[in-house]
This record gives C-alpha cells, structure tokens and sequence, in this order.
C-alpha cells in the first residue's frame, strides 16, 4: 500500500493557521458553511448550492462552486470542508476517468454513487469532513439523487436531498415546496425558493446561488441573486 | 438510570468447576449484560471445545468466544494429527497460551474442565492474566466472591456424581441470589468416562435463599384480569 | 529522484491517511462531525419454519430525521437477511462486503450458504475492529439445519436467540417480546428451554407490535415497518408492511410559483447531443 500524504499537506497548513487565529472553532462542518439541495421532477433533476465560501464568520469569496460535473448527465455538490471538497473531487474525477477509460462510457449515477460512498467509506477512520450530494440522470433518463454522510452511508430519496450546514432549514423548506412530477420550469423556481428561504436563515451560506436543471436534452445553469449580508 | 446500551457485551458472571470421584462437573448461570441492561437471559456459557473438554467462560463475550472459536479449531486439527482425542490439559495450555500472549487486549477469565483416559477428570482455571492453574475445583466471574468461604467449606474429596451436581447448582444458586450481575437459570455439565451430560434448571427451579422472593413468569399474571390486547 | 506519484485505485482495507490531521483538528477544539445514524429498533424471531425480521425506517443524524423511509433489513444471501443498527455507513458496508464474501463462497463449494458462517465471517470482522466498527445487528437465516436467528454486537460477540431485538428501541420491543412469547409446553434442544414457538401469522403480528412499541416508544425510531419473513426456499420481503406515520401535513394544491419569480443572474443553457446511433458499424453476427 502507498502512502499518499501530499494531497493534504496543503490543507493541514491552511487549516492550523486559521486555527490559531480563531481557536473557539465548533464544528468542522461549519468552517467554510454550505447550503446545497437536490430535486428530482418530470424526466429531470436540479442541483442547487449557495456561492459563499467562508473562514467561519468571514465571507472569503462569494462565486464559489460548490457543484462539480461528472459528466453532461452527473453531477455531485460536495458540502463541508471546501479543502476536502476539491481534494474529494480530484479523486473522483480520476477514478471516472479510468472508468472511462477502460469502459468507454459513462458511469450511471448509481455506479457513481457506491463509488463515492467506497471512496468514502475507505477512510472510515479518518474521513474527509465532506457530505456529498449526487445528482444524475441514468441510461433510460430517469432522474437519481442521492446524499451521504461523511463516511459514505448512502441516503437514496425519491424526492429530494440536503446538505451542509444549511440542512436543517433546506429540509423543512424542501418538506413543504416540493411536489413530485414538476416540469424543468416550475422545478427551477421551487428549487430555487427553497434554496433563498434556507439560506436566509444559515449565517454561514449565502450570497445567492447557482442552479443546474438538467432535463435529457439540454442543461441549464442560472447563477441566482440573493442577500449579500 | 444509565443503561449504556453501548458498553461492550460482558458477562458479569458466575462459573464454577468441581472435580469428583470419576469426572467433572461444570456450571455456570445464563445472563450476558451490556452494562445495566440484560441483553440475553438464557445464554450458555459453558462451551464445547472437543467432546471430552468444556469451557466456562467469563469477562468480554467476545473475547471469550473468539477464544474458544480459535482453541477448538485447534483442538480439532491436534486431534486429527493425533488420530485419538485431546487430554485436557492440552485444552487448558491453548486457552493459557492465547490468554498470556494477548492479555494486553483480552478481559477473559476461564475454567476448562474435561476428561482424559491418561489423568481423568480435571479442572484447570486460567484467570485474567493468563496463568493457568490445575485446581481440585476452581469459580470464577463476579458471582465467585460470594462463595469462597462456601465452596472451601462443602468441597470434599471423593464425591459421588451426584453430589457434585448438588453442589454446583447449590453453589450458582447462591451466587444468583447475592450478585446482580448473575442471575437466569443454572446449566451444568458432567464428564466423565461414560460421556458428556448436560443439565438445565430453570430459575424458578432453584432455591429460596435468604429473604428471597419466590419468580413470578410475567408480571401480566399478578395482574386481576389478564390485559387484552 | 522523483517517484512517480499516481494514486491508483485501493485494493482493499481502510486507509488512515486523515487520521493524523483529523487528531490535530480535534486537539485544536474543531469537532469532527456526527455520521448517520440508524437510531433503531430491529427485532427478529423464530417461527415454527422459518423466521422473521423487523426493522423499523427511521435514519437520524443527530437529532435531525435524515431519511424517513430507509431500508435497514440488508441481504446477505437469497436464504439470510440482516437487520442493522448503529452507524449507517458500518451496517452497510459490513453486511455488503460480507454478502460478497458468502457469494463468493457459494461458487466455490456449490451449496447454499449457511447462516453460522455468516455468523461468522461477521464476527470476526467485527472483533477484529474492536467495536470501532459501530455495526449491532439481527441476523436470521434459513439453511439446510433449519431456521436461525442470532444478534451480533459490535465487539464481536454474538448470541443464539428464539427472539432477539437490538438498537435504541430494543427495550421497548424486547418488552413486547417479553410480555406476549409466553412459556409453553414445547421443549426446543436449541436453545434448551421452553419456548412456543409461534405459527408465521402470529410471528409476523407480533415481530410488526414489537417495531410499532420502539416506534412510538423511541425517539430514535420511526416512520415504518418493515418486516421479512424468510421459509424454506422462500423469502417475503414485505417493505413497509405497515405504515401507522402517514403523511397529513401537506395541501392538496402544494405551493407553486410563478415562473419567473426568482432573480436570475444570467443563465447558460447547453444543449446535450443525442446519443448518436452508430451506424456503418458492422452488428455482430453469430
């Protein structure tokens, strides 16, 4: 087995010098702060995150991207420590790539998921501080979403899916707008309300949003405008 | 009232061991708890490592079934490469060796009792830090520190059968009443040259002691009417 | 004498890589957060010639609902199912890489498998971890010795029960068990005791008021019942076999919004292409 330290070297110095500068840190969860939410509607799926990247309780960019594209069809949002999002994502996008490699085609989002959740599930003992939210549409075009914890215990939904530290107001907000079998439309502004309702009530996310609606034809990613406090 | 359903399974316990004129005889109560919470009222402790050789367990459930798991294994393999069964004290010296050499990481104490054409009935003890002891009758457990003074008192040599059993099951039946981590029904197992016998005496079989309550089977019978549901 | 520094795929075992940093955010006050966790209630129970399962569907993390409506009875092998408590991505993987392991093995030897040996492979997977692998589970089986049921803890151990229940709820569906399993006449050599064991009817009623006492009893359970009834050569595997939380909160109409209504920024449409049909492709001919 080898050992691969160099991809967190980065984050442990970055990490401990925030640390001594603010040391009542809580939660890690809530260092950078995070809203992300999946919906599925009719032949379709959106993804949505907020755009703020913080240092706790200060704002350090406000058009960060929080979802990441797999392929035209997948997409992942990875809530928690942004250091082991992108490390999380590099890893991730490597291993699809090899499967296309050797495959020649894409990963179906629930091949996509166990893959997430056995890339996860490896460092059960030391994991990254990441919760990811999976979004796809399969080989016959049905939508696929799905959630994680940390350790990649796999949350499938028919609905909807939340992450981050916004969770806990996205979930009453999604448990009361959603309905099924929307069209790309009306899917887009749901989720889209949903996502400013939540946000709104989440210090620690925020400065507006950006959604993907992906139907079997075409993708579109709006960039919302919300509150900047 | 703190049940800690996650401490590890133990069996606060009481086994005892008893050599008599012509074999042995093994016993031991039937409650396993996770700390104040009686996970399993009707467990047998006394274990089967070769048809000749038994063990009475106590301490970490797990680690005492591992044990027995991996002696009886070997056990299996040494009487296959022997062509004739295993003495006892060959038992007793696998349990003392896995005992010693991981004592760091073991909460185990035993009594392997068995018979052999060569020596006869034999009890062997081998506590917690893996020592091993050949005794003329030997208790282990939480429940034992109730009945040294008995035990040193009703033992004699040259017992018949008979009143080995009588004295076992006395012996755990004390120990049921005084300690509570003990408790359950009594099971003892006799060896000798004719074989192995396995007894069962319910809990509402056993004595009153002192100022004890006679068992009622379900608290559903004091009741004037039964409840219907 | 630079090493080449691709990370290639795992081939097994957990990797402690994060451990080391983990530790020092913890020694610096940073928390590591909560997992999921099925705060549960699992019961199992023999029947006359089989057994059955129940789990309730309730997944929490902290004291937030995750998932109202999770599936925590886990195949192992077309004959043995597994009930899991604890936490949810351990119960998952623990009974998905043993399932693999005892398929494996059927190949190899050709018979079904049998519920001791998942028993075991458990076991020792889970001893070998020393309850860090926080997996309690009711495993329950029908194989050529007939039905078993058996509760492993996440130490290792392991117990051989007519009835067993296991997670948060399991006091108050083991007080179901309890007060309704009464004392019969039938002496049963396996668990050498006396026992009725019950028809499948009257199995399944019961395993069903046993998740229904640790639903309404236990915080930490809720939602459904699921419930799977494994025979000889036959496994019912009824998903929600009862629903007492129905949803009645919602309007009939819902919300809508009017399109349009949320601020855009800008928006960028793709336009995905059709998979294309691969022609002038010789078809494979037999």
């Amino acid at each position: 087995m080898s050992i691969t330290f160099s991809n967190n070297i980065e984050a442990l110095i970055f990490i401990s010098l925030f640390l001594t500068i603010v040391p009542w840190a809580e939660k890690i969860f809530e260092y950078n702060g995070s809203a992300i939410v999946a919906m599925v509607g009719k032949n379709c799926f959106a993804i949505a995150s907020d755009r703020r990247l913080g240092v706790q309780l200060q704002t350090v960019a406000t058009d960060f991207q929080r979802i990441y594209k797999i392929h035209d069809k997948l997409y992942i949002g990875l809530a928690g420590l942004a250091t082991d999002a992108q490390t999380l994502h590099q890893r991730l996008v490597f291993r699809h790539n090899l499967y296309q490699l050797r495959e020649e085609r894409n990963m179906k989002p629930e091949t996509f998921a166990s893959l997430v959740s056995a890339v996860l599930y490896e460092k059960r003992f030391g994991p990254y501080f990441c919760q990811p939210v999976i979004a796809g549409l399969g080989e016959k075009d049905e939508p696929f979403i799905c959630t994680m914890d940390s350790i990649g215990a796999k949350e499938l939904a028919k609905d909807f899916v939340v992450g981050g530290t916004a969770s806990e107001s996205l979930y009453g907000a999604c448990e009361s707008m959603y309905k099924p079998n929307m069209e790309p439309e009306e899917l887009f502004e749901t989720i889209s309300q949903a996502l400013l309702a939540s946000v709104d009530r989440d210090c620690l996310s925020g400065w507006g949003g950006h959604v993907i609606v992906v139907t079997p034809t075409e993708v579109t990613e709006r960039k919302l405008k919300g509150r900047m406090d | 009232m703190d049940l800690n359903l996650d401490a590890p399974h133990s069996m606060g316990t009481t086994i005892i061991g008893v050599t008599y004129d012509g074999g042995v005889v093994l016993g031991a109560d039937s409650r396993t708890s996770t700390g104040m919470y009686v996970a399993n009222r009707a467990s047998d402790k006394i274990t089967q490592l070769t048809d000749n050789v038994y063990l009475c367990r106590s301490g970490s459930a797990a680690d005492t079934q591992i044990i027995s798991d991996y002696v009886r294994y070997f056990l299996d393999q040494h009487t296959i490469q022997l062509g004739q069964p295993a003495t006892v004290k060959v038992a007793a010296n696998l349990i003392r060796l896995l005992s010693y050499q991981n004592k760091n990481m073991l909460q185990a104490g035993m009594i392997v009792g068995g018979w052999d054409k060569y020596v006869g009935g034999q009890i062997y003890s081998v506590p917690l830090g893996g020592t091993i002891l050949q005794q003329p009758f030997s208790i282990g457990g939480s429940g034992s520190s109730y009945l040294y003074g008995f035990m040193d008192q009703s033992w004699k040599e040259g017992m018949s059968k008979d009143e080995a059993e009588k004295l076992v099951v006395k012996a755990v039946s004390l120990a049921i009443a005084r300690d509570g981590a003990s408790g359950g029904v009594v099971r003892t197992v006799t060896i000798n040259s004719e074989g192995v016998e396995r007894k069962f005496y319910p809990g509402d079989s056993l004595p009153l002691w002192h100022e004890e309550l006679a068992s009622v089977n379900s608290l559903l019978d004091l009741l004037p009417e039964p409840m219907s549901t | 004498m630079s090493k080449a520094t691709v990370e290639l795929p795992p081939k097994g075992g957990f990797n402690f890589d994060l451990c080391r940093r983990n530790d020092m955010l913890t020694k610096n006050g940073v928390h590591a957060p909560s997992f999921l966790k099925t705060g549960t209630t699992i019961v199992g129970l023999v029947f006359q010639d089989g057994v059955v399962l129940g789990a309730d569907t309730r997944a929490t993390e902290g004291p937030i609902v995750a998932d109202k409506n999770c599936e925590k009875i886990h195949y192992m092998a077309p004959n043995i199912y597994c009930c899991g408590a604890g936490t949810a991505a351990d119960t998952e993987n623990v009974t998905d890489m043993i399932s693999s392991q005892l398929l494996l093995h059927r190949y190899a030897t050709g018979r079904e498998s049998r519920v001791v040996t998942a028993l075991t492979l458990l076991k020792t997977h889970l001893f070998g971890y020393q309850g860090h692998v926080s997996a309690a589970l009711v495993l329950g089986g029908v194989d050529i010795t007939g039905p078993h049921l058996h509760t492993i803890y996440p130490h290792g151990s392991t117990d051989t029960l007519p009835f067993a229940t296991m997670g948060s709820g399991s006091l108050a569906a083991m007080a179901i068990f309890e007060s309704k399993y009464r004392e019969g006449l039938t002496f049963n050599l396996v668990y050498c005791a006396f026992v009725e064991i019950p028809q499948r009817d009257e199995g399944v009623k019961l395993v069903t008021e046993a998740i229904c006492s640790g639903i309404f009893n236990d915080l930490g359970s809720g939602s459904n019942v699921d419930v799977c009834v494994i025979t000889k050569g036959k496994v019912e595997y009824l998903r929600n076999h009862q629903k007492p939380n129905p949803r009645t909160y919602i309007s009939s109409k819902g919300f809508s919004f009017l399109k349009g209504q949320t601020e855009v920024l800008s928006t960028k449409v793709t336009l995905l292409e059709k998979p294309q049909q691969e022609e002038g492709v010789d078809k494979m001919e037999e």
